[in-house]
């Protein structure tokens, strides 16, 4: 009963919105759509922008997220493997984007892009992005770090294979799990930003959200539906895939004799 | 073949007050089993990882066959790790987990596999290549992370207490094993740990660590039954110290009385001691012999504790299990035999 419910809960907004999306001429007080029909899809996918945004948007989540799990690496690293002075404040400077208000962020931001000349670029959008991502990776990394046993790098190194090949062939191994969530909060915070590409991109990246927007701010409900479930089919689909490969491969980090 | 040389090692960590390791100094012969032995937190694995590139010492040198090896890079020494966990690469089978370092080297996939199935031989796992390690028991992990060290022939084995997370049976059952595979291929190997039969068991010589240093060095039948100074007696297992002044041949001290001691060219203050296996209790007067009260009995099965008021002290006997067990209070003879007593200081 209660799994019911949680179902219900879980799947009575998608239903919604699936059924406005596929509605044609849906009025009060009907209590179904007149016509179910797939037009507002179909409309969507043949219109390049929409179509140009879904590849810009994936495309960003994914640069941002492997640049976030590049930069954050290192950092994680040392916090979580390491005893320095200071610690307490290096990781109050990483949170610190998470805490102050996003608009704060976001105009500062928007007045250096347009200083620097990034305004409006992919590589600006992807600099404004990664401020937000970083903590978010640099948190979960720090946390799988902690639970790290070097030892099996020292083995490796004592067998003989050089810093690269250990970081090839063992690190990443070990760590794929938890690389693979931080990577996919990254990917997810990312994939979701409106307010730092309207104001980084000055409206000329369009991605996803920023086109949701708009579609919201136009007020047809099957263009929003549609739009909207458009917007999470990716998210909900590398989760799932992500969900199944880790229960595929638990965590090997904490595995013990 | 390689000799290890350790000459005045020094190392103080980070924060630290006192130094682990201060003026050290071993040399450890090739093809030798040499067990560093001593209290936890003693410094002991700080030595491995300073062989193994993984700490740098504050000074001293580290040298295989003459040559120092502190500038060689960590990869380069070919000084090889067994831990108290087996650290075998979770994604990867057991013969790629063994071939690691032969990959790394650049062996073909042939050679790897005939090296691989050859190690597998020797630690008497034939034919588990295929395994993953988790399908494998924590002894039989540990014998392939032996393998997965051994298939490099590498110029030292250093081993930090590979054995602790074992039970008993499969303890000795590995500690043998390790024990011949070494001997069979003569590598110079280090064996860190705090357990004195194990050492004894394992060693061709035990070092004994106090204080950052070597305190006493010997084989393990020499260290075991003369210790050289108190702190390495006590921690081989002697309880019975006596205080006193030596001259020509007796030992008077306040407490014990007089006691015949072998040295005869030992005189003034001194402090003998004797193991507790070498004591002996019988009822008849004789030559060292001091009148005592049982306090207690304890049968272990292969000895017999028994335990001996004499005047204001206790003193612990093992005694052969052949031995009859007495009750409480039976006065007793109690005979410190003048050839185990030693000097201690």
């Amino acid at each position: 009963m209660k799994k019911l419910l949680i179902w219900i809960a879980l799947l009575a907004p998608l239903l919604t919105l699936g059924l406005f999306a596929l509605s044609k001429g849906w009025f009060y007080p009907e209590p179904f759509p007149a016509q179910l029909t797939p037009e507002a899809f179909s409309r969507l996918i043949s219109d390049t922008r929409t179509l140009k945004a879904i590849i810009d948007s994936l495309l960003l989540a994914v640069l941002v997220s492997l640049l976030s799990l590049i930069i954050g690496y290192p950092a994680a690293r040392a916090i979580g493997t390491q005893d320095f002075p200071a610690k307490k404040y290096v990781w109050l400077a990483i949170f610190l984007p998470t805490v102050v208000p996003p608009l704060a962020i976001g105009m500062g931001m928007s007045i250096l892009a347009l200083q620097t000349g990034l305004s409006g670029t992919p590589f600006g959008i992807i600099l404004a992005h990664i401020v937000p991502t970083l903590p978010y990776t640099v948190f979960t990394l720090a946390g799988v770090f902690a639970r790290y046993d070097e030892n099996y790098e020292y083995q490796a190194l004592a067998l003989g294979a050089s810093p690269t090949r250990i970081f090839f062939a063992i690190t990443l191994h070990l760590l794929a799990p938890g690389l693979a969530v931080a990577g996919l909060f990254a990917f997810l915070i990312s994939w979701s930003q409106y307010l730092l590409t309207l104001l980084v991109g000055g409206g000329r990246v369009l991605t996803l959200p920023v086109l949701l927007f708009s579609a919201v701010s136009g007020g047809n409900p099957t263009t929003i539906s549609a739009l909207s479930l458009l917007f999470l089919a990716p998210p909900v689909l590398i989760i799932a895939a992500t969900a199944r490969f880790l229960g595929e491969n638990p965590n090997s980090v904490h595995e013990r004799i | 073949m390689t000799t290890v040389t350790f000459t005045h090692i020094s190392k103080t960590y980070p924060k630290a007050d006192a130094p682990v390791l201060d003026d050290f100094s071993l040399e450890v012969q090739s093809g030798e089993l040499v067990s560093l032995l001593g209290p936890s937190g003693i410094g002991k694995s700080t030595l491995l990882k300073l062989i193994a590139g993984i700490e740098k010492p504050d000074g001293g040198k580290i040298l295989f066959d003459g040559e120092s090896i502190l500038s060689i890079a960590p990869n380069q020494r070919e000084a090889v790790f067994m831990f108290q966990k087996a650290y075998l690469f979770p994604f990867l089978s057991v013969g790629e987990n063994i071939a690691f370092g032969l990959k790394v080297k650049g062996f073909s996939p042939e050679e790897r596999q005939r090296k691989v199935a050859e190690m597998l031989d020797l630690i008497g796992l034939p034919g588990i290549e295929n395994r993953r390690p988790n399908e494998l028991s924590g002894g039989e992990q540990q014998r392939v992370a032996l393998a997965r060290s051994l298939v490099i022939r590498p110029k030292v084995l250093l081993l930090d207490e590979p054995f602790n997370s074992l039970d008993r049976p499969v303890r000795l059952n590995l500690q043998e094993a390790v024990r011949n595979i070494q001997r069979e291929l003569g590598i110079t190997t280090i064996l860190v740990t705090h357990d004195l039969d194990e050492a004894m068991a394992m060693s061709d010589r035990m070092a004994l660590m106090m204080g950052g240093k070597v305190a006493a060095v010997d084989k393990p039948n020499i260290l075991f039954q003369r210790p050289p100074c108190m702190e390495t007696a006590k921690f081989v297992g002697v309880e019975t110290f006596i205080e006193g002044v030596a001259s020509s041949g007796t030992f008077v001290s306040a407490e014990w009385g007089e006691l015949k001691i072998e040295d005869a060219d030992k005189n003034g203050r001194a402090v003998y001691a004797i193991r507790p296996e070498h004591i002996r209790i019988q009822k008849e007067k004789c030559e060292n012999a001091l009148a005592g009260v049982v306090k207690n009995c304890i049968y272990r099965g292969a000895q017999i504790e028994m335990q001996i008021v004499l005047g204001e002290r206790v003193l612990r006997a093992h005694l052969p299990a052949k031995n009859e067990i007495l009750p409480a209070g039976e006065p007793v003879q109690v005979i410190l035999p003048k050839e185990h007593l030693f000097i201690v200081r």
